[in-house]
């Protein structure tokens, strides 16, 4: 990581990269000087001129058209408005060692995340021993009791988690959010893969990447390990809320490259305790389902009446252990921001192990000292409300004004238990092609990873979705807000 | 196949289809009454056109008069006519999408490509070009899907289900073409019939069929009622007729061989009988109470077909 060589440019694009100093760069390190495992992109890099690059890119962009991966924004029935989620040319790369330890870390985490949902509808041993306060759990909206004594097919509840991770100004990998429900965006990595192979092909050549194609592979051989006893040669679907969703491509796509069904509820039935979907030829009998339907909307039934999405009936099914959902209902409960601060303490409980990956230190609202040090330090950290995603909801404190500030303090303290407050992590940024301006600037990165829990199976998707920050100087990277991505590789030994 | 998918893929089938003779038939009606013989009032062939496709009532619901400018709108570009050309392609659009998985890439992207030429069909280029002009791109772009139905896909159900919803919507389309114009030569006054008049009407249900040069070369001869209604109904070996696709339709059914409930309440069943009354039927038979006979294979037709929504491809 420290190695480096002095580099020459020769390309426009690249001559006058204004280098942040104060901030972590993964392409340059503090002397300016070129990180050894990207030397092999730069020289390439340094052969374009503007317009070869502008050509590239929109060589790259043709691609994602043609592959159809779009996001939709439907106003009526038949015409749909569709654009592409920006994607940067400039691949970030993870060197072998350093992504070892990450996968170590990812793995180490989910499997104690699993361990502790078992735990919380079960004997519930770490509320009884205070090591994560019983309230604390039980007031998550996410916290289900239907899943009280419910024990799914190998013991695993989290099947697909989408850790988020930072690098930090200090080199260290930091977790931001752990996804435990159902996270998104894979689609993106391979189809990110696909269109860098087409336009960059000569540069692959040069490295030794881990593939990301066979993710389809073990996501299906996940969800056949965790498919009923009962079934033999097990049926297993995708369920999407239907084409409108603005991730039914990536449904569509998963579906379509595991070579299952891609289905909606209302292709769905449960007739005594066993869920069916009905065929051309007639009901047949279901066995995984893959959901991408949130909690609240699974079975109107049990959680939302006024659900037309779900299948009624689907929880009692589940409950008897004829069908599995992937991610189990009720997973939410591990993933809320204010459980978070609780996940080393959890991997210690459960593992016996010190956690791999750091935390970034957390204030919860709802402890007296914390809640005091939040109040008077509020300039300094980014208040989060605890079960909100997307980056909605979000106070940063350095960059508000003292009536934001104030009416925070207000909402604090009216619902303590739903706000905490980090440090201001400062992202690492990386170098990427802003097309207004014809050339790299630095922007900030994190990186969304994929894991898979089969029974007595792991798997970590070798790569990620590096997410960046278009606007500059924005710290948000969620593709609501103005975020792009870039191919994430992940080199061999 | 999911009952959803193979619901869209029969309604793909029959969306295309309709959207053809639909075309066709308001293009040939409306220039072929430009320099008619038998001087009929304009508002006789519009007439014919909102009577075949059924849209009469939802006309009148929007428009007060019946103009050329209007009914040729209502009947081609009109959003709001849930039955108009521009409409009926949108459902072809939607269908294909639902099914997406089971179609081609080079069926989808013809479809698309369809869908977005009449999406930037203006009004004003209506005008300008005229029907003729319009219905001859739906007509073409019709047959490009259906060279891409044949000869892109795989001939399994995605096909079959496809082929089923053309040719029980052709079979629909003809029989409606030759109520509409059975009834529209009985409002003829008898004193006028025969002749070019009555030649005139003739030709025009055969070319809204797409059926008048064949009509020629099959019977030498010109075309009358009996010929063009037996040509239409019964021949056996021309693809516009009703017997023809009522054939194919009960192959398909056979084809697909749903599991069926066994008997005379079958679609099995039922397919077969009808196909079999076209078979062994002779226009001798039928010519005095044609529009009767018709009808009621109409009333057959939609009742296989609710059969098959309502079992098989139900969701």
């Amino acid at each position: 990581m420290t190695q480096s060589t002095q580099h020459q440019f020769t390309s426009d694009v690249l001559t006058n990269y204004p280098l942040n100093l104060a901030l972590l760069d993964e392409v340059f390190n503090k002397e300016g000087k070129v990180n050894t495992h990207y030397t092999k992109v730069l020289d390439q890099f340094s052969c374009y001129s503007v317009e070869d690059f502008k050509e590239l890119n929109e060589h790259a962009k043709l691609s994602f058209f043609n592959q159809g991966v779009t996001f939709a924004v439907y106003s009526d029935k038949s015409k749909g408005v569709e654009r592409i989620f920006p994607f940067d040319l400039f691949p970030r790369i993870i060197p072998a060692a350093e992504w070892q330890r990450l996968e170590e870390g990812i793995i180490q985490r989910n499997m104690a995340i699993n361990w502790f949902i078992h735990d919380i509808y079960h004997e519930k041993l770490i509320l009884k021993d205070g090591v994560v306060p019983a309230e604390l759990i039980f007031s998550s909206k996410h916290y289900t009791k239907a899943m009280l004594g419910m024990k799914p097919v190998g013991n695993i509840y989290n099947h697909i988690s989408g850790t988020d991770l930072i690098k930090h100004s200090d080199g260290q990998y930091y977790v931001l959010e752990d996804n435990v429900r159902t996270p998104s965006g894979v689609s993106y990595v391979l189809s990110n893969r696909e269109a860098m192979k087409k336009t960059l092909s000569g540069l692959f050549r040069k490295y030794n990447i881990r593939s990301v194609q066979d993710y389809p592979q073990h996501l299906l051989s996940m969800m056949q390990s965790v498919a009923p006893e009962s079934a033999d040669n097990p049926n297993c679907v995708v369920l999407t809320p239907g084409m409108y969703n603005s991730a039914y491509y990536e449904h569509s796509f998963l579906a379509h490259n595991m070579g299952i069904p891609l289905v909606e509820g209302r292709d769905l039935f449960v007739d005594k305790n066993f869920v069916y979907m009905k065929t051309i030829y007639g009901p047949k009998r279901v066995d995984v389902i893959y959901r991408r339907i949130d909690d609240d909307f699974i079975d109107p039934l049990v959680f939302r009446p006024d659900s037309v999405l779900g299948i009624p009936g689907i929880m009692a099914a589940y409950r008897e252990g004829n069908v599995t959902l992937i991610n189990a209902p009720g997973t939410g409960a591990a993933d809320d921001k204010a459980v978070y601060s609780y996940v080393p303490a959890i991997i210690k409980y459960y593992l016996n192990e010190e956690p791999i990956l750091n935390n970034v230190h957390t204030y919860r609202c709802e402890l007296e000292t914390d809640y005091k040090y939040v109040m008077e330090h509020m300039e300094e950290l980014v208040i989060k409300p605890v079960d909100e995603s997307g980056g909605y909801g979000i106070l940063i404190g350095s960059r508000s004004t003292k009536e934001e500030r104030d009416e925070f303090k207000r909402i604090i303290t009216a619902n303590r238990r739903k706000y905490i407050a980090q440090p201001v992590m400062s992202l690492s940024v990386h170098a990427t092609f802003i097309e207004e301006e014809n050339v790299f600037e630095p922007r900030h990165i994190d990186l969304r990873t994929y894991a898979l829990l089969g029974k007595d199976k792991q798997f970590v998707l070798k790569g990620g979705l590096s997410r960046v920050a278009l606007r500059k100087g924005s710290l948000i990277v969620n593709s609501s807000q103005g975020g792009g991505s870039k191919d994430t590789w992940v080199l061999e030994e | 196949m999911l009952s959803r998918i193979g619901n869209s893929l029969f309604w793909l089938g029959r969306y295309i289809e309709r959207a053809e003779h639909i075309a066709r038939y308001t293009k040939v009606q409306y220039v072929s009454s430009l320099d008619a013989p038998y001087a009929q009032g304009r508002e006789f062939v519009l007439e014919s056109i909102l009577d075949m496709i059924g849209i009469s009532y939802q006309y009148y619901a929007s428009y007060s008069q019946l103009t050329d400018e209007d009914v040729l709108f209502f009947v081609t570009l009109d959003e709001n006519n849930p039955l108009s050309i521009h409409s009926t392609i949108g459902y072809i659009r939607e269908n294909a999408r639902g099914a997406r998985d089971s179609i081609s890439l080079e069926l989808w992207e013809a479809i698309n490509r369809f869908y977005h030429s009449m999406n930037n069909y203006t009004v004003v280029k209506l005008h300008n070009e005229g029907i003729h002009e319009f219905s001859q791109k739906v007509e073409e772009n019709s047959s490009v899907l259906k060279g891409c139905i044949d000869n892109t896909l795989m001939r399994n159900e995605a096909w079959m289900l496809i082929c089923l919803g053309i040719h029980m919507e052709r079979a629909i389309q003809v029989a409606r073409i030759l109520i509409t114009k059975v009834k529209d030569i009985e409002k003829i006054d008898p004193a006028k019939l025969g002749g070019p008049v009555e030649n005139y009407q003739w030709t025009t249900l055969l070319k809204g069929a797409e059926s008048f040069d064949m009509n020629k070369r099959h019977y030498k001869a010109n075309p009358n009622r009996r010929n063009s209604l037996e040509f239409l109904m019964f021949n056996q070996a021309f693809p516009k007729s009703i017997a023809y696709n009522l054939d194919v339709v009960h192959k398909n059914i056979q084809q697909i061989a749903f599991h069926d409930e066994k008997g005379s309440n079958s679609l099995d069943f039922m397919a077969g009988k009808l196909a079999g009354q076209f078979k062994y039927t002779t226009i001798e038979e039928t010519e005095k109470q044609v529009t009767e006979f018709l009808t009621s294979t109409l009333d057959k037709i939609n009742q296989m077909a609710n059969k098959l929504l309502e079992k098989h491809l139900i969701y």
